[in-house]
């Protein structure tokens, strides 16, 4: 019975892998060896760096790559501690209304991002962020914001408000608290809200479609997406290899994090 | 408690008045940037939906009539299809084959091993994914010189270009990237099934399929509202997948929802049909959310 279930695993898995296998030797062909006939056949690996190369200079990948680091770290960053804030504010600080507050924010996310496209690239016009690393920055964090604090607020439930209250008996401010004592308690739910996030903006072409143009503001899935239009521009190795080397960074944090994944996933039920 | 017996009636005053004012400033943050970037355009495409534009000049309200054009345009028709199609080819495969790799993994030695291969590609982006599947799926491509190789029906087909085989194919493609975390989020599932219910039932001689129908499966049910209700949003919002993989195309009948309110928006400046787009995928993705969503919000009663 086991065996029979590994086996079924193991065949599945194989198939699963299959794509990845085809990305990975038909990225590493030079053009003059990539061909429809000899597509599953892998050569040497040779031409890998060529192509990565090719990508990120002619295919306008490391300009894409620059932006995208920078949002991806900077827009959960912020994220995450505004949303810790008001989840600290709802649980801790029993703000009035906490509750009608927390589904305001928490609401946010329910409703499909197209609903607000439209008036962000009118609105980021005519305040003059349209196509800037700021303008990109505001809304990542935005974005991030309702599910760090769906998360953050869930976590600091499971503090005992004891906690606070000594605090608070001690002479302590809630800054200092919320500082010094909730932060600290909650790093490995903010790590989890912070990767999460970070990959959910690594990965995300919509926004960057819609706000922002220029190859210096551009995320590096718009980018992307504009090199595997552009055939004149690149071959098909070449764009393989784009997809692999922006892909490269996210399954070497989910492997290596793959504990915190589980964790927020299962804090934000997401 | 103690302390505010202590202390003076004025003192208690201010400090009651002053944590007001900290815990609005904690607050503050959060509800303004939502406010303004996320509830603020909310309404304005709502007012959108209810007008002609394209973005010179001011809006012209023209009533419900962008909502008529919905169900005129056969287009727009096509991908109000397609995305049904979407959400229930989602259901029953990244859902379905989740499910059944949770069940498989669940209890095995090295069960982290071997559900690897199925959570590795929900790590890459639905555009590299599209990349990867759009190579693997062109015409006399990888899938083709397969399945000629083993001499298979069909091998010829136009995969992205017929409909609807196109959007079954790309259904395919977003199986291939979720059906992992869905595995992932059953197997978080399982472990939280109490261990004695289960004993019981084996005591009692049930096995296999009968325990898993009569004692796992309704055990499982909260993860199972979550796993749907989260496939059902995702799948309506679908677009960068398609994106990737076809544009939309040939012409526009793989278009889903959220592809087609791009392109009335940004591509033929049809605002206010972008605007009645989005507002009706939105109402449709809220009814769906309210599925999970009491779930969510339920343990929150304490307040």
């Amino acid at each position: 019975m086991q065996l029979a279930r590994k086996a079924i695993l193991v065949v599945l898995g194989l198939i699963w892998l299959i794509p990845i296998y085809l990305m990975v030797i038909n990225a590493a062909k030079l053009s003059s060896d990539y061909g429809n006939a000899t597509v599953w056949i892998p050569t040497d690996l040779s031409g890998l760096f060529q192509n990565f190369a090719d990508a990120l200079d002619r295919g306008r990948i490391a300009r894409g790559l620059t932006s995208t680091f920078i949002y991806a770290i900077v827009s959960p960053l912020v994220a995450v501690i505004v949303g810790a804030m008001a989840g600290f504010a709802i649980v801790a600080l029993k703000v009035k209304r906490a509750f009608m507050w927390f589904v305001i924010i928490f609401s946010a996310t329910v409703f499909p991002i197209q609903m607000v496209l439209m008036p962000l690239f009118i609105g980021y016009v005519e305040v003059g962020i349209f196509d800037t690393r700021f303008g990109m920055i505001l809304i990542y964090t935005v974005i991030s914001v309702p599910f760090s604090a769906f998360v953050m607020r869930n976590f600091f439930s499971g503090i005992a408000h004891q906690v606070y209250e000594a605090a608070a008996l001690d002479g302590a401010s809630a800054f200092q608290t919320f500082f010094r004592i909730y932060l600290p308690m909650s790093k490995s739910a903010l790590f989890a809200v912070f990767i999460l996030q970070a990959t959910f903006i690594w990965n995300d072409l919509l926004l960057g479609l819609s706000l922002s143009q220029d190859q210096d503001v551009r995320p590096v899935m718009t980018t992307l997406a504009a090199m595997q239009t552009t055939y004149g521009g690149s071959t098909m190795p070449v764009v393989l290899a784009g997809g692999l080397l922006v892909s490269l960074p996210t399954i070497v944090l989910f492997l290596f994090t793959q504990r915190y994944f589980t964790q927020g996933l299962a804090l934000g039920q997401y | 408690m103690s302390i505010e017996t202590a202390t003076p009636r004025r003192q208690r005053f201010s400090r009651a008045q002053q944590e007001r004012v900290t815990a609005t400033a904690f607050l503050a943050p959060a509800l303004i940037l939502c406010g303004l970037l996320l509830y603020a355009p909310f309404l304005y495409t709502s007012y959108l939906s209810l007008t002609e534009y394209n973005g010179l000049g001011d809006p012209e309200f023209v009533g419900l009539e962008k909502f008529g054009q919905l169900f005129q345009d056969a287009n727009i028709l096509t991908s109000m299809l397609n995305t049904f199609m979407w959400v229930v080819g989602t259901l029953v495969l990244p859902v379905g084959l989740g499910l059944m790799i949770a069940v498989l993994a669940h209890g095995l030695r090295g069960s982290f091993w071997f559900r690897l291969p199925f959570l590795l590609p929900y790590a890459i982006s639905g555009i590299a994914v599209g990349v990867i599947f759009a190579f693997i799926l062109q015409t006399d491509g990888a899938l083709t010189q397969a399945m000629e190789l083993f001499h298979l029906p069909f091998a010829e087909s136009r995969w992205l270009l017929d409909w609807p085989l196109n959007t079954f194919v790309m259904i395919m493609a977003a199986t291939w990237q979720g059906a992992g975390v869905n595995a992932l989020l059953f197997g978080v599932g399982l472990q939280s099934i109490p261990k004695e219910p289960l004993e019981a039932a084996r005591v009692d001689g049930a096995t296999g399929w009968r325990l898993f129908k009569n004692v796992t499966w309704p055990m499982l049910a909260p993860m199972t509202t979550v796993v749907v209700g989260l496939s059902i949003v995702g799948s309506l919002k679908t677009f960068d997948i398609v994106w990737g993989m076809t544009k939309g195309g040939p012409g526009r009948v793989s278009e889903t929802l959220a592809i087609t309110m791009y392109k009335a928006s940004f591509m033929m400046n049809d605002y206010g049909l972008g605007a009645a787009v989005a507002l009706l995928l939105t109402i449709v993705t809220v009814t769906a959310s309210l599925l999970y969503l009491r779930r969510q919000l339920a343990p929150a009663k304490e307040f």
